[in-house]
């Protein structure tokens, strides 16, 4: 194997017309670990999350990963999104293939897999996620927890380095959650950089190396879990975890 | 479901229910009055009293129809003046696209959808080929002597053909980020779509062949069918734009943060999704350019309808107006009818997918 893919961000700002989402952002982002983002909403994490894989352009600071500069060149940035997997709070699977083809379409079309081999792989990540049997089926006919994780296995399929996932369980019944979270603590074992942002907190003391607390465009705190959650330093920090609950 | 219990189809059950609803009973049997007695004028003309062999107007009941017009006209009808002893050409031309229509329709098999798409775009081509002649063997027909079926045929799978990945182009590029582009487009697009269509033929004929290359020339219908082909271009774009435009951004997004480029992601995402939402759009558009193909008579063309026109003038058969027309109204209307069948049935099949879909998810959790 090779070394764990890290990501540096430098003073990245980001407006939206006149309105500033991201505050010079500056963060070194460990290699083969899981870090959690956390903050109250509208704090510009989905923002930062997408410039990452530069789904959101952006107008000052860099960003590397693995040593590459994320730009704004069309060639570049397929190259690099390669190495990058996301997945989604709404899923984004593509309901017009089964959720075989959601997970083969990349690697054959992209990496020009054989058909026999890309579906060979897939059910390997379908197993490993928990939804082989459902294999055959459009996304239509899936349940939320289910689709989160066919989508977590299309991500898995390209062999990312770096896997990005904006809160990937917001939008499902607590019974899928749990589905969902216990995948994402499975691949967290395995060694890929994983950038989380997520208010599951128990998922955070269990898996994460590292929190960063975002407000207002800016990370105010960067701690580990446990300390994160036993004593906060802002005040931000404070009143959003009391506001979240207990992990 | 209003009427009293005792509507039944007796007779005083009919009586009962007649005496609850005058006004909507006496509409009833009005309206099926007029419906039978129009039925019947028309089984009588067209059947009953018709005439089917004769050799002029004269031999032909004046009570019914003169089918024996159109009979002895048919194969001129379907083929224009091109010459009897090459029309096994344009047999073919003829039929490969209902073959290709009825495999459409068959049961899945390995390769049926490359067989499909590539006769369809093939088409065009190889019937232009085969029909001209000049190689492979064949004598050279020239285009002036296509015409009837034929040549409708030709020009309206032609332009649909041809118009459609240019369509696909026009729509994504009115889309695009880009504002030259898109404002490019948006003025091509109006531009077309703003003249009458005879107007586009018109200019197509006599325009067009100023702006090729000196030695280089397009045949008669050639031109019609470029001209056809970039007006209806125009209103397909704009129905395939709005399939474009319904389906969400967290597609394209996915499709990009899967790495698939620009036109990797609308070839396998995007644009799958938009023809499907938009399919009774686009062979609504496919029905009226199939009706437009009448214009090219007026640029002198003999399309089915002009060429039933002029054999209306024929002096042994003259003032046979009704029969004509009511002969390429039956023509059109099949066509129409085969397209919406078609149509209809992929949506059937689309939503089958969808429901037995739900019905599975039902079971399993
Ligand atoms: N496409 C957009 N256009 C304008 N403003 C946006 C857009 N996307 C996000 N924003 C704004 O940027 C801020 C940060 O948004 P976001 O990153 O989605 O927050 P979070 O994910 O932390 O809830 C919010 O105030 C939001 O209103
Ligand atoms: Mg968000």
């Amino acid at each position: 194997m090779t070394a764990p893919t890290s990501i540096k961000v430098r003073s990245l700002s980001k407006w939206f017309g006149s309105w500033r989402a991201l505050q010079g952002v500056s963060v070194d982002i460990e290699g083969g670990a899981c870090t959690v983002l956390c903050g109250p909403s509208g704090s510009g994490k989905s923002t930062f999350l997408r410039c990452l894989n530069g789904l959101e352009e952006w107008q000052t600071g860099e960003i590397e990963i693995g040593g590459i500069a994320v730009g704004d060149q069309p060639r570049a940035l397929t190259r690099l999104r390669r190495d990058v997997g996301m997945v989604f709070q709404s899923f984004n699977l593509f309901p017009h293939l089964s959720v075989l083809d959601n997970v083969t379409l990349a690697p054959r079309r992209l990496l020009h897999r054989r058909r026999k081999d890309a579906e060979e792989q897939a059910m390997r990540l379908l197993q490993r996620v928990g939804v082989a049997r459902q294999a055959d089926k459009l996304p239509a006919g899936l349940s939320g927890g289910q689709k989160q994780r066919v989508a977590i296995a299309r991500a898995l399929a390209m062999e990312p380095k770096v896997l990005l996932f904006d809160e990937p369980t917001s939008a499902l019944d607590p019974e899928s959650v749990k589905e969902v979270l216990d995948v994402m603590i499975e691949l967290a074992k395995g060694g890929t950089t994983m950038v989380v942002v997520t208010h599951e907190m128990g998922f955070a003391r269990r898996v994460a190396s590292r929190v960063l607390f975002m407000d207002k465009g800016r990370i105010v705190e960067t701690a580990e879990p446990e300390a994160f959650f036993t004593c906060p330093c802002s005040e931000r920090a404070k009143s959003f975890l009391a506001d979240i609950g207990p992990p | 479901m209003h009427a009293p219990s005792s509507s039944r189809l007796t007779p005083s059950g009919v009586l009962a229910t007649a005496r609850a609803y005058p006004f909507s009973t006496f509409l009833t049997v009005g309206l099926l009055y007029v419906a039978l007695w129009l039925t019947w004028r028309i089984v009588d003309w067209a059947v009953i009293e018709a005439t089917w062999q004769a050799g002029d107007r004269a031999g032909c009941n004046p009570e019914g129809a003169c089918w024996a017009f159109i009979l002895n006209r048919l194969p001129q009808f379907t083929f224009g003046f091109y010459p009897e002893a090459e029309r096994w050409r344009a047999w073919i031309v003829l039929l490969a696209p209902p073959a290709l229509l009825l495999l459409a329709m068959a049961p899945d098999f390995k390769g049926r959808r490359w067989i499909i798409a590539g006769g369809f775009i093939a088409y065009p081509v190889a019937a232009l080929a085969l029909l001209s002649g000049g190689s492979l063997g064949l004598s050279h027909v020239p285009s002036d002597q296509w015409g009837g079926l034929l040549l409708t045929m030709i020009v309206g799978i032609g332009a649909f053909v041809l118009s459609f990945p240019l369509a696909i182009l026009l729509a994504l590029a009115r889309l695009s980020k880009l504002p030259a582009l898109r404002w490019l487009t948006i003025g091509f697009i109006d531009f077309w779509r703003g003249m009458p269509l005879v107007a586009v033929l018109f200019m197509s004929v006599i325009m067009l062949p100023l702006f090729l290359p000196p030695g280089f020339e397009i045949s008669r219908p050639g031109l019609a069918l470029t001209g056809l082909t970039l007006y209806s271009s125009a209103y397909l774009a704009e129905v395939i734009r709005g399939g474009l435009q319904s389906v969400g951004r967290g597609q394209t997004e996915a499709a990009l943060a899967l790495s698939f480029g620009f036109w990797r992601t609308q070839t396998y995402i995007v644009m799958p999704q938009a023809l499907r939402a938009v399919l009774p759009g686009i062979v609504n558009s496919v029905i009226a350019l199939f009706k437009d193909t009448t214009y090219v008579m007026i640029v002198g063309l003999f399309d089915l309808l002009n060429i039933v026109t002029a054999a209306l003038s024929d002096a042994r058969w003259l003032g046979l107006a009704t029969e004509g027309y009511v002969f390429v109204g039956v023509i059109y209307w099949l066509f129409c009818f085969v397209l919406s069948h078609v149509s209809s049935r992929l949506e059937a099949q689309q939503s089958r997918v969808v429901r037995q879909d739900q019905i599975l998810t039902g079971s399993t959790q």
